[in-house]
């Protein structure tokens, strides 16, 4: 086995709780296991902390309405229970660990925030899109590419938010200085959420073109099946598919 | 040897206090601005600035597209030079990740790959290139040619002619988990290479049980160290305050800068 190898193991196995506690990597005694435990649960804390201040900023911003920092569940026994079964950047974990935030933050003082559900469920979509494996590294072997195929399919973890509350328009007066908190307008919105292959998450208003697009691309239709279904002329069905590959909501496949 | 400059890292919720600092030489940038951040301009202004981003792990070689990323921030900041880290934090093929700075195994292998992958990059670059080193916690029993991390930097930085950016809390950091005196450790280093230090506060951390990087001021005990470690690194330009944290505070980011610059 290469170095490069071994430090792949000790990589996951700081990364992924199950396979530390597995025979495959404790037999292996490449490493002081108390101190991998410790160094992994404060790595945990590490990673899910930063994506927790980030992707629930919004609700750290009307925390002193709800008294309710976000982050503050990252101390709690429940995030503590999660760390023998967490895999860092897995959907599962991220998905767990939002959970905790969303009900730690319904349990405050919500009661004059109308939206808050609309917005934590944003917040805990943006945060589960995000996780999963990525490419770090292009190798310059077209994988970047849009592929040859003609049944574009949504990609994995691509999520379309049909929402009440038009949050887009009070995201960023939540950030700025305020006294109380700022309304949303209440008008349907729909919000498509997806992830490039290097990790990049995207939140872009979908209209019913849009979303149709989304609801209906399933890797079987033909791009001529597409255009029919949503009726849109060709051009306008490509320029749109090209935005959504763009962003990493669709993709081609690249197969011969 | 010429005064060393005295500086701290940009963080962007102190930019109002940071525009108007006094007493900090240069910013040392983590992450770019906002392109909505106000204090920008002024703070480009005002400062040297020093690109410290993730570039890439130099376990494999990077990509065009992170050295056109590289070049393009050395540009927007003019970086007199450019900083990454020997760290190996994701898995070849992209799996896992722990988004935190982790040491490759120092072996013979590692040393192959880091010297041909930083030799490459600092063919790319307009401006030198330094290297950090990382804490370890635990040692790896694995890789048939480990070697020491000091020697293993030594023979990197002799075969690639790169700057060493000695981050002092992180050798503090091993003494204290290897049992040894910091000053002890400190001396197996290459500091001859030495372009940049870091300076920074320690804290307990519960998971660990131990002390660890913390967005803290550094106590008396680590500026005695650096005071220790600068002597004896004749290269040495610059001491960063090494603290970039939504919880810093412009009054620890300032009082910090201040008491580096009188333990100086």
């Amino acid at each position: 086995m290469s170095d490069r190898a071994v430090q792949d193991q000790v990589i996951r196995a700081l990364a992924d709780a199950p396979y530390r506690a597995s025979a495959a990597w404790r037999d292996r005694g490449l490493a002081d296991a108390a101190r991998v435990e410790r160094f992994a649960r404060f790595l945990a804390r590490h990673f899910y902390h930063e994506r927790v201040v980030h992707f629930f900023r919004y609700s750290g911003a009307l925390a002193r309405v709800t008294d309710r920092r976000p982050e503050a569940v990252l101390r709690a026994p429940q995030f503590d229970a999660l760390l023998s079964t967490a895999v860092l950047g897995s959907r599962e974990t991220a998905r767990a660990v939002a959970a905790l935030v969303v009900a730690h933050v319904a349990g405050g003082a919500v009661g004059t925030i109308p939206y808050l559900a609309d917005l934590q469920r944003y917040e805990e979509t943006m945060m589960v899109v995000e996780a999963g494996p990525r490419v770090w590294r292009d190798t310059g072997k077209g994988d970047g590419g849009r592929g040859k195929g003609t049944s574009p399919e949504l990609v994995q973890g691509t999520v379309l938010l049909e929402l009440d509350y038009d949050l887009p328009a009070v995201l960023a007066t939540l950030l700025q200085p305020w006294a109380t908190p700022p309304e949303a307008p209440r008008r349907p919105a729909k919000l498509l959420v997806a992830r490039s292959r290097h990790g990049r998450v995207t939140v872009a208003r979908a209209d019913e073109a849009v979303a149709s697009i989304v609801r209906l691309t399933d890797g079987v239709r033909t791009l001529e099946d597409l255009a029919r279904a949503v009726r849109l002329p060709p051009a306008e069905l490509e320029a749109a598919l090209s935005g959504l590959t763009e962003i990493g909501a669709v993709r081609f496949s690249t197969g011969s | 040897m010429a005064p060393l400059k005295v500086g701290a890292f940009y963080n962007p919720h102190l930019g109002a206090e940071l525009a108007v600092a006094t007493g900090i030489d240069h910013l040392a940038m983590a992450d770019p601005p906002a392109p909505s951040d106000p204090h920008w301009p002024a703070l480009k202004q005002r400062y040297t600035l020093l690109l410290h981003d993730y570039l890439g792990q130099l376990s494999e070689p990077l990509d065009e597209r992170a050295i056109a990323r590289a070049r393009a921030l050395a540009a927007q900041y003019d970086t007199p030079w450019v900083a990454e880290h020997f760290q190996c934090l994701h898995t070849e093929d992209g799996t896992y990740n722990l988004n935190y700075v982790f040491p490759p195994l120092y072996t013979e292998e590692f040393l192959t790959r880091f010297v041909a992958n930083a030799t490459a990059l600092q063919g790319r670059l307009d401006q030198p290139l330094v290297m950090e080193n990382i804490p370890g916690f635990f040692d790896v029993r694995g890789g048939a040619s480990r070697m020491p991390e000091p020697v293993w930097l030594r023979r990197f930085f002799e075969a690639t002619g790169v700057g060493f950016l000695l981050d002092l809390p992180h050798v503090w950091l091993e003494a204290h988990y290897r049992g040894v005196a910091p000053e002890a450790w400190l001396a197996e280093f290459p500091l001859d290479r030495v372009v940049e230090i870091h300076v920074a506060g320690v804290e307990a951390d519960r998971d660990l049980e131990g002390p660890w990087i913390a967005p803290t001021e550094p106590d008396d005990a680590m500026l005695d160290f650096m005071a220790h470690a600068v002597v004896r690194c004749p290269g040495a330009k610059a001491v960063t305050f090494d603290a970039f944290s939504p919880s810093l505070t412009a009054d620890v980011l300032l009082s910090s800068v201040s008491r580096i610059r009188a333990a100086l």
